[in-house]
């Protein structure tokens, strides 16, 4: 077992455990009949155990020593005065300086390890995922950690155990850059086991060597396996304002757009190629971690809901239960914040207009306590998250009744609408289905809000409803605000960028578009074309050689551009005021050459 | 007789230094090469015990040079001379035929390390 991985946990943990001997030892000395002796004894009896288990001499013995004065204080030998809890305290320091040093220096080899020879004294001994059938020895390897290119150098030893003897396998089986120097090999029957030995450490950068029966391996695996600190330790939280966080997750984002920039303009094959290949690998994992970093379950947003749906139900006299499935979906911080008020209206919405009184439920064969359903499931790189009700649906009729008085819909025409369109009406600022405004859905953020909202933080909300059966909300989100995957595309003179949420693929348009060059051909079946060049009012004529699919739902559109410039990483800053620009654009991006660019929103254009 | 050896690296300095280390320790500096194609036409004339090979060099890089001059000589005893950073170069050479590696900057220890292991 490599120690090493726990240094970060064993010095935050015993931080920890000093912080509160020292707390314990100070109110040792204003009670001393109180339970504080206890607390330090167990703490210092803690450090003792944490350090042991990594193997650091001195602090064992400087925890065992303080536990010993701590033990004469409990049974009552040693008084804590002053003079003696200053002592005491001094051994804290000595300690909390001692266990910092930990950073700097590899671990010893854990106390009470059980026999030298074993693996443990170095090698890899976790156990290996398999032992292959036939295996007669298995050669427990581990390199200098010194050893330039070990995954090199594990590729020699390879090659020269294949030289005397039968291969039939290795832990880890590849070696990549992260082999940390420790392998195993399975030899087969007959081993030459000086052969083997000689071949090994004939490679080269070689600092241990145990050949091993196969079950040794296993036994001698056990006892480190389990270290001396149990349970394994939990993870330790740290509570850091979400400001901070943003603007080092900022930081990184503006980093990483620099990065590309930087990138672009370097020749390839330069001199700086190995240092920018790192560099990129790097800030790809920073970009990873910060990330991690900003997700929070949608349980923080939905806790309250059944709170907001018992209080609705409350004051309009309904009988309403709220499900929630999947609210351990991850998603950005910023989204959940942002998406809390959404909820609460679609909720009271659902519970006000949705859900008819239990006796109507009852008359119409329903169960007498109506349904609301929360569901949220991972997709690709978004979230979806449904909000359903059992209700008696959406009327269309009525909607479009209230949208010809507001005059948002012509007199006479259709009266059969589909649920998209009856949804654009409803979320037309400033209409509502109810007959009256209501105190419960009637005011504060309105449909409109709700639908501005999600658009803004690039997602996307349908409705599907029946009469009688209830009402869909289904939405999808992006999983983070902070980086996403665009196409550029060129439409005349000008760059645009398309998020990648939403397109599945680019098609070349030449012999695939028919004649009326309004569909496309994708795979036997036809997908609308939407002319980019027509939709933004791009002068001339342009070649128009690809298209975007672009898919929301179980619908798709192709978008015909002049050009695919290519694909590039990108942070979206939204305009101030969405509502005041034109509806295909959620914000504005700089392209890694430093031009900016709108980003396009492919749904707005279905 | 003293083992003959051939340095393959297109920069002069580092096939002084190496030359300078291998003949220390008793070898024959018998030809250079500064580009992989040059590479595999002297081993061809000079069959060496030894060959020092640089991974980047122009006309031929040295991982084509090693996969040539093992094509035709099986029992070839190629060593690779890497820069930091080329892990992935390291490994197609050694996949290709080098038997070692060192990496530069030189240690004269480690060069000659190598050089007992690749003639072992």
């Amino acid at each position: 077992m490599d120690l090493r991985r726990f240094v970060d946990l064993y010095v935050s943990e015993s931080r920890e455990h000093v912080q509160l001997l020292q707390r314990s030892l100070l109110a040792l000395e204003k009670q001393p009949a109180g339970p504080a002796v206890d607390q330090a004894f167990r703490a210092a009896h803690t450090l003792k155990g944490l350090a042991a288990a990594m193997g650091y001499g001195s602090v064992t013995e400087l925890a065992h020593h303080l536990e010993d004065r701590l033990e004469e204080v409990r049974a009552g030998r040693l008084v804590p005065e002053p003079d003696l809890v200053d002592a005491m305290l001094a051994d804290a320091d000595r300690l909390e300086a001692a266990i910092a040093e930990a950073l700097t220096r590899p671990p010893g080899e854990p106390a009470g390890r059980t026999d030298p020879s074993a693996p443990s004294s170095g090698p890899n001994t976790r156990t290996p995922a398999a032992v292959p059938d036939g295996t007669g020895i298995v050669a427990v390897i581990r390199l200098r950690p010194d050893a330039p290119i070990k995954s090199a150098r594990a590729m020699i030893i390879m090659r020269g155990l294949e030289s005397v003897g039968t291969v039939l396998g290795s832990h880890p089986p590849a070696f990549d850059d992260d082999f940390d120097g420790g392998l195993h090999v399975f030899l087969g029957h007959p081993v030459d086991g000086d052969a083997v030995r000689n071949v090994i450490s004939g490679a080269g950068d070689v600092d241990s060597i145990a050949l091993l029966d196969p079950n040794e391996l296993v036994q001698a695996a056990a006892p480190v396996a389990e270290p001396a600190v149990s349970p394994p330790p939990p993870s330790r939280q740290v509570r850091v304002d979400a400001h901070r966080l943003d603007r080092a997750g900022e930081d990184v984002t503006e980093l990483a757009v620099l990065f590309s920039r930087i990138e672009a303009g370097l020749p390839r094959h330069g001199p700086a190629d190995d240092a920018m290949s790192r560099m990129g690998r790097v800030l790809a994992s920073l970009q990873r971690d910060m990330l991690q970093l900003r997700m929070v379950p949608l349980a923080d947003s939905l806790d309250r809901l059944h709170r907001v749906v018992r209080d609705a139900a409350r004051a309009t006299g309904r009988d309403v239960a709220l499900h929630i499935d999947g609210d351990d979906v991850e998603l950005d911080r910023a989204i959940v914040d942002e998406m809390g008020d959404c909820f609460v209206h679609l909720l009271r919405n659902a519970v006000d207009h949705g859900i008819e009184p239990s006796a109507e439920r009852v008359a119409a064969d329903k169960p007498a306590t109506g349904c609301i359903r929360i569901a949220a499931t991972p997709e690709r790189s978004s979230v979806r998250i449904t909000v359903s009700d059992d209700g008696r649906g959406v009327d269309g009729r009525k909607v479009m009744t209230r949208a010809r008085a507001a005059g948002l819909l012509p007199e006479g025409g259709t009266d059969d609408l589909d649920d998209a369109a009856v949804f654009r009406l409803l979320s037309h600022p400033g209409l509502s289905t109810a007959d009256e405004v209501s105190a419960v859905s009637g005011r504060g953020v309105g449909m409109d809000v709700v639908v501005s909202r999600i658009r803004s933080l690039g997602g996307a909300i349908d409705m599907m409803t029946e009469a009688g059966a209830g009402t869909t909300f289904i939405i999808r989100l992006p999983v983070t605000l902070a980086m996403s995957h665009a196409l550029r595309v060129r439409v005349g003179r000008e760059e645009y960028a398309i998020p990648l949420t939403h397109v599945v693929e680019a098609v070349d348009l030449n012999g695939t578009v028919d004649a009326a060059r309004d569909k496309v051909w994708l795979r036997d079946a036809a997908v609308p074309l939407v002319r980019l060049r027509d939709v933004l009012q791009v002068e001339g004529e342009g070649r128009e050689e690809t298209a975007v699919i672009a898919v929301r739902g179980d619908r798709k559109v192709a978008l015909a551009v002049d050009e695919l410039v290519g694909r590039e990483q990108i942070q979206v800053r939204s305009f101030d005021d969405v509502t005041g620009t034109l509806p295909y654009f959620t914000g504005a991006i700089l392209l890694a050459d430093g031009r900016p660019a709108l980003v396009l929103d492919p749904l707005s254009v279905m | 007789m003293a083992r003959t050896v051939l340095i393959c690296d297109d920069a002069l300095f580092m096939r002084s230094m190496l030359a300078d280390i291998l003949t220390g320790a008793g070898f024959e500096v018998v030809g250079e090469a500064q580009t992989g194609a040059e590479a595999v036409k002297r081993y061809k004339e000079l069959t060496p015990d030894l060959v020092t090979m640089d991974i980047v060099m122009p006309d031929m890089g040295g991982i084509d040079a090693v996969r040539a001059i093992m094509k035709d000589h099986p029992q070839a005893r190629i060593l690779m001379c890497s820069a930091m950073g080329q892990q992935a170069l390291v490994i197609e050479a050694i996949q290709a035929g080098a038997r070692d590696f060192v990496v530069k900057p030189f240690q004269p220890s480690r060069v000659l390390e190598a050089v007992q292991r690749v003639l072992g």
